[in-house]
């Protein structure tokens, strides 16, 4: 039964940091729209595909690393030259992506259980 | 022994007569032991590349239940790939990558003559543009998988062959077996490079095409045997990023292209850096002490015996159709006996009405990624859709992604003069020179364009040959032309773009029959 380590960040520099620390492992990274003082994020698919993810992340075939990143506010998000779209190249939330390949789910796909266990589970 | 037989007697019996009663139907499985009960389907797509990816989304977006059983057996190198076929992997798109990263080498050279001041000379790194190249296939592999789960075709890793004319069994890579059984059934299996396994150190030592694009060192001196496409576009961007390349070839250059072009295409190569060795076939291959490769052959020609070292040898001497592996007898799946491929109709089907073949495997296809695509569509549309059209195997165009790019549609020189004869055939014909060659004073000396046509007015274009730049672009809108019957009349009545190589195509007016020089000159 393979297990995963959650790491939840915020910003470009924490997700940044946390990847440099875990150098070496498999790295699955979830990227969504911030959420405010009462848990709720401000983009309506990444609280759509939260639960799709968290369950998808139970069929996981390897130990990994899972960071979940808040990206920031919506102004922020929607500026073109932001940290996540200039150097990771993530220019959707939500964004599902296995860190270092070119495994990735954008928007309503992950909001679709079977390919996030796609994603989980592929090798 | 008795309880299990009062327990067959009981609530459990309708559900045991019933299984059996399914065995021995045409759908039964009777050699896959411990496989358990086939997974049904209404169609069952074997090979998941070009023809079969796009046959499978047809039928499941016709609301069927589809299957892909994709599976790719390692090079003898060991080279192995994902989903997508041969022109994802180890075909079409590597190759057109590489081939613009040696195109890019000859631009920065010519860069200095444009005022750009670029250090000379410059370095290109095999492992940076193949960990490129690779990247893209792979997100291309991903891309296929996302939109298979999408389209709810069930995809299945597995080696698949026949176990009788509905039902086929696959073993994955950890040996587990599975059983499909489906209405219809494609086989779109494509084909492999062939190895010339009588020669000595060819299997052990050489590599082909599948594993040439994955390689992570540098091929370094390399050795091309063969006179194909596959041969020529890879020897050519060899040469285009510097490496010391030969071609080695028995006979002609792209059998089966026109012959006029193909000789300028290999000029062209000779004459910037690729090595030729004409008439030459090779006997030995053997692995020295330093880990080079010293290559035996006889000039036949001459007779006399030669010996070169490499460090890489690549064989693209053809390809062989994948269907030895697949128990097509099991199904009544007849094959060509000359070439092994499988025989089909105008319908895709074969010898078994309800299982048909697509793409590189089917006999008497173009071996071409668009070709395969469309086939599969038309026939997924045929089977589930209210469609009859067939495929139209006329006129096809394509292009060669040598340094210098062939780009062609519809007949050879040869082909219409033996389908005609010579009285009643028409070439028109140009030497021209690219705008942007003329600053850097690049060799133009090949770029070469020839329309051939029947001589009666008014004057059907039979084929069109362009050898230039960007020749698969300049074709392209060409094949519409020829798709429509365009005449050269209405080529003529075509005005050109300007400054276009293209618009040398309509501004054809010398024949090769009238004898007059074909070289163009200025506005």
């Amino acid at each position: 039964m393979a297990t995963f380590k959650e790491v939840k960040v915020s910003g470009f520099e924490e997700f940044d940091q946390a990847v440099k620390e875990h150098k070496g492992k498999t790295i699955f990274a979830y990227f969504s729209g911030s959420k405010d003082a009462e848990g709720k994020s401000w983009c309506p698919d990444c609280v759509e595909a939260e639960p799709v993810v968290r369950e998808g992340l139970k069929h996981v075939t390897e130990d990994c690393v899972f960071i979940y990143c808040q990206v920031g506010d919506r102004p922020y998000w929607k500026d073109p030259n932001n940290d996540f779209r200039q150097k990771l190249k993530v220019t959707a939330v939500p964004t599902l992506l296995k860190y270092g390949t070119p495994q990735k789910l954008v928007e309503s796909e992950c909001c679709q259980s079977n390919l996030v266990e796609m994603m989980f589970s592929e090798d | 022994m008795a309880a299990m037989a009062a327990a067959l007697r009981g609530p459990l019996a309708r559900f045991r007569s019933r299984t059996r009663v399914w065995t021995r139907g045409t759908r039964g499985a009777a050699n896959a032991v411990g496989a358990g009960q086939p997974q049904n389907f209404d169609l069952l797509v074997i090979g998941g590349g070009s023809g079969g990816l796009a046959c499978a989304k047809e039928a499941a977006q016709l609301g069927r239940k589809v299957a892909v059983a994709d599976y790719v057996e390692p090079s003898p190198r060991g080279t192995r790939w994902g989903l997508g076929g041969t022109c994802v992997n180890v075909g079409c798109i590597p190759k057109k990558l590489m081939h613009q990263a040696a195109l890019l080498g000859g631009m920065i050279k010519d860069a200095h003559h444009y005022g750009w001041e670029v250090a000379q000379p410059i370095q290109h790194s095999w492992k940076k543009m193949a960990e490129a190249v690779q990247n893209h296939v792979k997100s291309l592999n991903w891309g296929h998988r996302v939109q298979l789960q999408d389209r709810k075709v069930k995809y299945f890793n597995i080696k698949a062959n026949f176990v009788n004319k509905h039902t086929v069994q696959g073993v994955d890579k950890g040996g587990k077996v599975t059983l499909l059984s489906a209405d219809h059934i494609v086989i779109a299996t494509g084909g492999r490079p062939r190895y010339p396994t009588q020669i000595k150190g060819a299997v052990e030592y050489g590599i082909t095409s599948d594993d040439i694009f994955w390689l992570k060192e540098s091929p370094g001196k390399t050795l091309v045997v063969g006179a194909s496409y596959v041969a020529l576009e890879c020897a050519g961007f060899l040469t285009g990023i510097g490496l010391d390349t030969t071609v080695m070839m028995r006979s002609i250059p792209l059998r089966g292209f026109d012959q006029q072009m193909s000789s300028l295409v290999t000029e062209h190569m000779e004459s910037h850096g690729t090595r030729f060795l004409k008439g030459c076939v090779p006997s030995l291959i053997k692995k020295l002490p330093t880990g080079q490769l010293q290559v035996t052959w006889e000039d036949h020609a001459s007779g006399k015996e030669d010996t070169g070292t490499f460090d890489t040898v690549l064989w693209a001497i053809g390809r062989v159709p994948e269907t030895r592996n697949l128990n097509l007898e099991k199904a009544g799946v007849n094959v060509n006996p000359e070439n092994q491929k499988v025989v089909v109709d105008a319908q895709e089907a074969t010898s078994v009405p309800h299982i048909f073949a697509i793409g590189d495997v089917a006999e008497g296809r173009p071996e071409l990624t668009p070709t395969a695509i469309k086939a599969g569509k038309l026939l997924a549309q045929r089977l589930f859709g209210k469609s009859s059209a067939l495929m139209d195997y006329s006129s096809v165009p394509t292009t060669v992604f040598t340094p210098l790019e062939y780009g062609c549609v519809g007949l050879s020189e040869e082909e219409a003069v033996a389908l005609h004869g010579q009285e009643h055939v028409e070439v028109y014909h140009a030497y021209y020179k690219p705008l942007e060659f003329t600053v850097p004073d690049r060799d133009a000396s090949q770029c070469y364009i020839k329309m051939v046509c029947l001589r009666e007015p008014p004057q059907l274009v039979l084929g069109l040959h362009f050898l230039g730049p960007n020749a698969g672009e300049v074709t392209q809108g060409f094949a519409l032309g020829i798709k429509c019957g365009a005449s050269y009349a209405q080529v003529m009545q075509t005005v050109g773009i300007h400054p276009t190589c293209s618009e040398e195509v309509v501004k054809l007016h010398i024949s090769k029959r009238s004898g007059l020089d074909p070289t163009v000159t200025g506005c």
